[in-house]
């Protein structure tokens, strides 16, 4: 039954490699979705090519039916599978940022390795920016570790948050997926025609 | 209609895939449920027979040295015992309140009492309700005085007994313990001569049910 690590699989060492195939597969599925393009993810933001957006749902809702039928079956407990808490300022804070960074440097730093391993300097730069960018907040987590584990909400999942049953709610996500793509679609070529440009 | 979704476009199949999956999602409504408690007695006696289910204290000594955090280290001796001296990084817990407690079902846990008795049921307890990652520290508080803070050599030990006593003494010492050379039954600890049992070593933080403060992200992306 799965999650493996969770029922003694394998070890803490073995994981690692594991971790490592994974990371390999994440990197090369993110590259032949295009996202080693700093062009094509920076355009999400200009609403001209939503790739960036539809990969994204693409992969979420992949995910999400995989682990809801997964659990059915009964190959997956999914209460052992990590959550993360919800510290709702700081994450805020910490996705604004992050956001900034994507529109400006025009990759999210997953992104920025799979596009350094592909060759482009744009990609290595924006590491070595990452590296920086560590190393900067390191050197303040002192002064930051207040705000940092502030409004604590603990585990918060919309399941919880809205009080759907998972079946519900794994539906409605669907439902906003499939409506966002035909939104996507019909965007770009809207803002095609507009800005006289086609979709890259 | 096979044919009809035939020529669709490969986006226009996957989207009906999904579609199709998640109205069927509806009907099934909460897949695992978390307030039933299932229990499969041949897994857990399974687990118990093969030792699945038991850390030794010096492997547990080890992780606290290489200063693993994926686990958390549950104490159920009454408070006294435990402001006296605790084992470190574990928080205090009474056994009636343990299901009512901050413990997640998807984290490990490792439960230690003076022997063995209460961490098994309090193994007991949390297993039977779904917590899957629930170890006993095996031999509980005695264990880990007697083989990681008070670890004894016998005066006619074997060179290869002596050479693995050298690792047991550092590890000891990690811990604040006092390693012994045993000789006529009568314990003599290496630094001082003493007859009776060394002092348990000073707690140097302050342990117990002061909340530890919440580890952020120690997995996840």
């Amino acid at each position: 039954m799965m999650p493996y690590f969770k029922f003694d699989y394998f070890g803490f060492d073995f994981s690692l490699v594991v971790a490592f195939i994974i990371g390999i597969g994440f990197g090369f599925a993110l590259e032949r979705g295009g996202f080693g393009n700093a062009r094509i993810l920076a355009a999400q933001f200009y609403f001209y090519n939503m790739r960036v957006l539809k990969v994204m749902f693409t992969s979420i809702v992949t995910a999400m039916l995989g682990l809801f039928y997964f659990t059915w079956i009964g190959w997956l407990d999914i209460s052992l599978v990590y959550i993360g808490d919800t510290y709702i300022v700081p994450q805020i804070i910490g996705g604004l940022l992050l956001g900034m960074g994507f529109v400006i440097g025009g990759y999210c730093p997953g992104t920025s390795v799979v596009s350094a391993a592909t060759g482009r300097t744009d990609g290595m730069v924006f590491i070595a920016g990452i590296i920086f960018g560590i190393i900067v907040f390191g050197e303040m987590f002192p002064l930051l570790e207040g705000f940092y584990n502030s409004t604590n909400l603990g585990r918060v999942t919309l399941v919880d948050f809205f009080g759907l049953s998972q079946g519900m709610l794994v539906f409605l996500i669907v439902l906003m997926a499939l409506g966002a793509f035909a939104a996507a679609e019909w965007g770009e070529r809207f803002f095609a025609k507009k800005n006289g440009r086609g979709v890259e | 209609m096979k044919n009809w979704f035939k020529n669709l476009s490969t986006n226009k199949k996957m989207a009906i895939s999904a579609l199709v999956l998640g109205v069927l999602a509806i009907f099934i409504g909460t897949p695992n449920d978390v307030h039933k408690i299932y229990v499969n007695a041949k897994e857990m006696a399974l687990s118990t027979v093969k030792d699945q289910d038991k850390i030794s204290v010096k492997t547990f000594a080890d992780w606290l040295i290489k200063d693993k955090a994926d686990f958390i280290l549950v104490d159920l001796r009454n408070e006294k015992d435990f402001y006296e001296y605790n084992i470190p990084s574990s928080v205090n817990k009474k056994m009636e309140n343990l299901l009512g407690s901050d413990l997640m079902r998807n984290q490990k846990v490792l439960l230690y009492g003076n022997d063995n008795i209460a961490a098994a049921q309090a193994w007991f307890i949390l297993k039977s309700s779904n917590y899957k990652a629930v170890y006993i520290l095996n031999g509980g508080m005695d264990a880990w005085k007697n083989e990681i803070l008070f670890p004894k050599l016998s005066a006619a030990a074997t060179p290869e007994e002596i050479r693995e006593f050298e690792k047991v003494k550092q590890v000891s010492i990690y811990f604040g313990g006092t390693p012994q050379i045993v000789s006529d039954g009568s314990a003599t600890a290496l630094a001082l001569q003493q007859n009776k049992m060394p002092e348990l070593p000073k707690l140097t933080a302050p342990a117990g049910n002061i909340t530890p403060k919440a580890k952020k992200k120690k997995e996840g992306c």
